[in-house]
C-alpha cells in the first residue's frame, strides 16, 4: 500500500495521473503564531480592542452621551481609518523570529529570521498582527474563525491543480492553476475530518475570476512557483470577501494526499482591510481585541512593497499565510469547459472607498475626549 | 411559471416562460383560514397574500428575538410596542453599551406611531387562531397565533408591504417585524420561500422544486437515469390532489406532484436550500407561486464572485440601505423621512456631501415609468436625504425599491464588483448597504425574510 502511495508512483492508484495532481485548501492562516518556546511576548503587552478603546474614550461617569458621536463615529473611524496618529499605543509584535519567506531577495534591518535559522524573512504583517490576541495564540479568535470559514463556506473552495508533474519529489518545469470549486470536501463519519480523494467541479461562472496561472516547479518534495499575483476568495460569516497578495508565490510540501506550506507576498492593504471589515463586525473583532482603526494605521505604517506611482506611498504589507490542502480529482469535464484564458475577467485588487486616508484627512466629528493620549507609547518609531 | 434573466450588452431583457401561467402576473393561491369580520387577505407583489385590516393595511407581528445582549420583541400575548418613545440605545448590539442618546430624538417616533396596534373593538371575539389580547393602556389588539398585530405607518394601500425588509436578517440584525398571512395553499412536504426573484416553491426541507419543458401536460419523461439527478417528488399513498397540485402516476401505486399539471422534481445537485442552480441546466425551471415585479428597464444584471446582482445601466451593482436602531423597541432608520443620521455615518463618515459621492443615487431618467409598486420614482432633496417635494430646486428623481432609494457604490469599478456589500454595522445588518442580490449561490442572500 505504501508502495502504491509513494511519491514517484504512477500507478493507477496513484492520484497523480496523466502529471497532474490538484488539491483543495483546508486550512488558512496569517503566519502569526509562533511556537510558545520561539515566541518574544509583547514587552508592552498586547493591544486594546474596540471595547477598551470605547471604555476609555467615554467612560461609563454618568455623562450623557450621543450615539452619533461615540458608536457610529466608531464605526466611521472603523469604515473610513486613516493615517493620522493613533490616539491609542499600538503595540507590534518586536522580536528576531518570524514564519515567512524572502520576498525582496535581500537581508534587511527590518527583516525576520525563520524558525529553522533562515534570515531574511519579509513578514511585516506578523508585526502589525503579533500583539492583538486575535493572532497571537495557537486559536486566536479571528484567526479561528478566519480558519474554521475556509472548510465551512463553499464560497472559499479554492483549488490549485499542478501539472507537468514528473513526480512529486523532482520535477522543473510545473504549472500551477488556481480555480474555485463547486462541490463539498471528503469528510470522514463526524463531517469534521477532511480526507483525500474527493472529486470537484470548477466553478467556471461565478469562480472565473479567480481562475489564475502560475509557473514554479517541485524540488525535494517542495513545489515553489514564481512570483505572481494571487486573488482567493476568504468569506468569513457568510459575507462576499476576497484577498489578494501581490507577487504571491507557493511553497508547498506535496504528497500524494496532501499539501502543506506556506503563500507568501505583499498582501494588499486595501483588500486586506475590506475583508476584514466585511467579515467582521465591532463584535466579532472585540472578541479577540482587534482595533481594526488602529490595526489599519498599523498597516499602513508598516506597509513595505508596491507603491502608489502616484503618491509613493507602499500599498501592500509583506506577508505569509500557512496553508494547508487535501488532495482532489478535478472533472475533467468541468476542466475542459472552461472558458479561453484571454476572455476571463481579470481581478482587481480594491483600491479602497473615494475617501482620502492621510492624516490630514481625518475625519472630523469626535466627541471631546478629555482623556484621550496622543503619546504614543509603546508604539515602535515610524519606519522611514 | 419560472422567470429567467438574462443580460445582454447593456440593457435587461427579460425571458419569461410562459408555460404554466399567464402573462401578467399571477399570485399565490393561499388557505383559507377563519378570519375576524374585519380581516382581509391581499395579494402583495413581493410577500404573496397578506392579512390587512378593513383599509387594506398590512399586519405585522413582531416576534420574539434573542439578540447578542438580551431579548425583545413580543412574548407571546403581550405587545411590548407602547407610546413611550425610546430615548437612548438598548446595548442589544454588542459590543457597544446601551444608555446611548439616539440621533435627531425630536424627530424619534414611539413604537404604535411607527407601528400602530391593529386594536379590536369592543365587540370583537377571538376565531380560529385570531384572539383579543389587552394591552397595558387596556386597549384591545388582534394577535394571530398569540402575536400581537400591527401595521406600518408608511403603508398606504392595499397591497404596501413596506414595513417587511427586502434582505435576509442574521442573528445580527434588528428585531425586525413580518407580514402575517394565511398559509399557502400547497400540500404537505411543501412550502413557498421568498425570494428577490418570486415566491420560490420548495420542499418542506427548503430545497428547491423543479419542472421540465420536456414533460408534457400530466406525464414526466425522466426516466430512471433521469431520475438520479432529477429527483421526482413522490407523493406519499395518502396524498390528493390540492388546489393547483395535481397527482401523476409514474408507475403503478408511485404518484408523483405535479404544479399546474408540470410533474415536480428536486436536483440532486443543488447543495443548500432554496437554489437556483437547477435551472443552469437548459429546458430545467425553478417554480414559482408568483414572480416579483420587473427591475426598471434601463437596469441590467450582472454576475459576481457569488452570484448575480442587479445592477443600474453602466453595470454598477445597486445597494439598498437597511437600518434598524438600537432602542429597545427596534425602530426602523432607512426611510428617507427618517433620521439620516445613521446613513450619513457609513456612507459618508458624517458627511452628507461624502455620501453623495460614495453611494451616489440611482437616477432614474426622465422618462422612466415604474411598473408595479415595488420600485418606484421618488424625489430627493440631496442636501438632506430626504424627500422633496415636486418641482424643488436641485430635487433628484431617483429610483427606489419598497420606498427606500437604491445606490450605485464608487467603489466599484467594474460589473461584478460588490465592494460596497455588507458595507456597514455588524455587516451592514444594523445600519448600511447590501447589494441587490437576484441570485446567490453561496450565502442565500437572495431570500429576504424567513418565508
Amino acid at each position: 500500500m505504501l508502495a502504491l502511495l509513494s511519491a514517484g508512483a504512477h500507478s493507477e492508484e496513484s492520484p497523480l495521473r496523466g502529471g497532474t495532481i490538484a488539491y483543495a485548501v483546508t486550512n488558512l492562516r496569517w503566519a502569526t503564531y509562533l511556537k510558545p518556546e520561539m515566541r518574544v511576548d509583547c514587552p508592552q503587552g498586547v493591544n486594546d480592542g474596540p471595547r477598551e478603546q470605547f471604555k476609555s474614550l467615554y467612560p461609563d461617569d454618568g455623562t450623557v452621551r450621543e450615539l452619533a458621536d461615540t458608536q457610529l463615529q466608531r464605526e466611521v473611524d472603523s469604515w473610513y481609518p486613516t493615517t493620522a496618529p493613533d490616539r491609542f499605543p499600538f503595540r507590534e509584535a518586536g522580536g528576531a523570529v518570524a514564519i515567512g519567506m524572502n520576498l525582496d531577495g535581500k537581508v534587511g534591518p527590518n527583516d525576520f529570521t525563520s524558525p529553522e535559522g533562515v534570515p531574511g524573512v519579509d513578514n511585516q504583517l506578523y508585526r502589525a498582527l503579533g500583539c492583538i490576541n486575535s493572532y497571537r495564540d495557537a486559536h486566536g479568535t479571528n484567526d479561528e474563525l478566519n480558519s474554521y470559514e475556509v472548510v465551512k463556506e463553499s464560497y472559499n473552495r479554492w483549488l490549485i491543480e499542478i501539472t507537468g508533474v514528473e513526480n512529486l519529489t523532482n520535477s522543473p518545469h510545473v504549472e500551477v492553476n488556481v480555480y474555485r470549486g463547486l462541490d463539498p470536501l471528503h469528510t470522514d463519519a463526524t463531517g469534521k475530518g477532511i480526507l483525500p480523494g474527493g472529486t470537484q467541479r470548477i466553478d467556471a461562472r461565478w469562480g472565473a475570476r479567480f481562475i489564475q496561472h502560475y509557473r514554479g516547479r517541485i524540488v525535494d518534495g517542495v513545489l515553489e512557483t514564481e512570483p505572481a499575483d494571487l486573488a482567493f476568495p476568504w468569506s468569513v460569516f457568510e459575507v462576499v470577501a476576497d484577498e489578494y497578495i501581490h507577487g504571491a508565490r507557493f511553497r508547498l510540501k506535496l504528497t500524494p494526499t496532501a499539501a502543506e506550506g506556506l503563500i507568501g507576498g505583499y498582501a494588499d492593504i486595501e483588500t486586506w482591510y475590506l475583508q476584514l471589515m466585511r467579515s467582521q463586525s465591532t463584535h466579532d473583532q472585540s472578541y479577540g481585541q482587534l482595533s481594526s482603526i488602529s490595526l489599519y494605521k498599523a498597516l499602513r505604517r508598516l506597509a513595505d512593497g508596491y507603491p502608489d506611482p502616484r503618491t509613493g506611498a507602499n500599498t501592500a504589507i509583506s506577508s505569509a499565510l500557512r496553508a494547508q490542502f487535501t488532495q482532489v480529482y478535478i472533472l475533467p469535464a468541468s476542466k475542459a469547459a472552461l472558458p479561453a484564458t484571454a476572455s476571463l475577467p481579470h481581478y482587481s485588487p480594491y483600491a479602497g472607498p473615494p475617501f482620502p486616508r492621510s492624516a490630514s484627512d481625518e475625519l472630523q466629528g469626535h466627541e471631546k475626549d478629555p482623556a484621550s493620549s496622543s503619546s504614543g507609547n509603546g508604539q515602535v518609531a515610524l519606519k522611514p | 411559471m419560472d422567470l429567467r434573466w438574462r443580460r445582454s450588452a447593456l440593457r435587461l431583457t427579460v425571458i419569461v416562460s410562459a408555460l404554466l401561467a399567464p402573462l401578467a402576473m399571477a399570485s399565490e393561491a393561499y388557505r383559507p383560514v377563519p378570519m375576524p369580520p374585519e380581516v382581509r387577505v391581499a395579494a402583495t407583489e413581493l410577500e404573496g397574500p397578506v392579512f390587512t385590516d378593513s383599509k387594506g393595511h398590512t399586519l405585522y407581528q413582531w416576534p420574539l428575538l434573542q439578540m447578542r445582549n438580551g431579548v425583545t420583541g413580543d412574548h407571546l400575548g403581550t405587545s411590548e410596542c407602547n407610546e413611550a418613545r425610546t430615548d437612548v440605545s438598548a446595548g442589544l448590539m454588542s459590543p457597544y453599551p446601551g444608555g446611548l442618546r439616539l440621533p435627531d430624538l425630536s424627530e424619534h417616533p414611539s413604537c404604535v406611531k411607527m407601528w400602530p396596534p391593529f386594536i379590536a373593538g369592543a365587540a370583537a371575539k377571538p376565531v380560529g387562531k385570531w384572539t383579543v389580547i389587552t394591552r397595558k393602556d387596556g386597549s384591545r389588539q388582534w394577535a394571530y397565533d398569540d402575536l400581537p398585530l400591527y401595521t406600518f405607518y408608511l403603508d398606504k394601500h392595499a397591497g404596501d408591504v413596506l414595513g417587511a425588509r427586502s434582505d435576509r436578517p442574521t442573528l445580527d440584525a434588528p428585531a425586525v417585524r413580518r407580514p402575517a398571512g394565511p398559509p399557502p395553499d400547497v400540500p404537505p412536504g411543501f412550502a413557498v420561500k421568498t425570494m428577490s426573484t418570486g415566491r420560490l416553491l420548495v420542499t418542506e426541507q427548503g430545497m428547491s422544486v423543479y419542472y421540465s419543458d420536456s414533460d408534457a401536460h400530466g406525464k414526466s419523461s425522466c426516466d430512471a437515469t433521469c431520475a438520479e439527478t432529477w429527483i421526482p417528488l413522490l407523493a406519499p399513498n395518502l396524498g390528493r390532489a390540492r388546489g393547483e397540485f395535481t397527482l401523476i402516476e409514474r408507475s403503478p401505486g408511485v404518484n408523483q406532484w405535479a404544479f399546474r399539471g408540470r410533474p415536480l422534481y428536486r436536483y440532486a445537485l443543488d447543495g443548500g436550500s432554496h437554489r437556483l442552480k437547477g435551472s443552469d441546466t437548459s429546458g430545467w425551471h425553478n417554480v414559482y407561486t408568483q414572480l416579483a415585479p420587473r427591475p426598471p428597464a434601463e437596469f441590467t444584471v450582472q454576475d459576481t464572485t457569488a452570484g448575480q446582482v442587479l445592477a443600474d445601466s453602466s453595470g454598477k451593482t445597486i445597494y439598498s440601505y437597511f437600518c434598524g436602531d438600537d432602542g429597545v423597541d427596534q425602530l426602523e432608520c432607512d426611510h428617507p423621512g427618517e433620521t439620516d443620521a445613521y446613513r450619513i455615518a457609513v456612507c459618508g463618515g458624517g458627511d452628507a456631501a461624502r455620501c453623495l459621492k460614495t453611494f451616489p443615487y440611482v437616477i432614474a431618467s426622465a422618462k422612466a415609468v415604474p411598473s408595479g409598486r415595488s420600485w418606484s420614482v421618488m424625489l430627493i432633496d440631496p442636501a438632506s436625504g430626504r424627500p422633496a417635494l415636486a418641482g424643488q430646486p436641485g430635487a433628484l428623481r431617483v429610483w427606489a425599491y419598497r420606498d427606500r432609494p437604491v445606490y450605485t457604490y464608487a467603489g466599484d469599478h467594474s460589473p461584478g464588483d460588490v465592494n460596497g456589500d455588507s458595507h456597514g454595522e455588524f455587516r451592514a445588518e444594523r445600519n448600511g448597504y447590501k447589494a441587490f442580490w437576484l441570485r446567490d449561490d453561496f450565502f442565500s442572500r437572495d431570500q429576504p425574510g424567513p418565508g
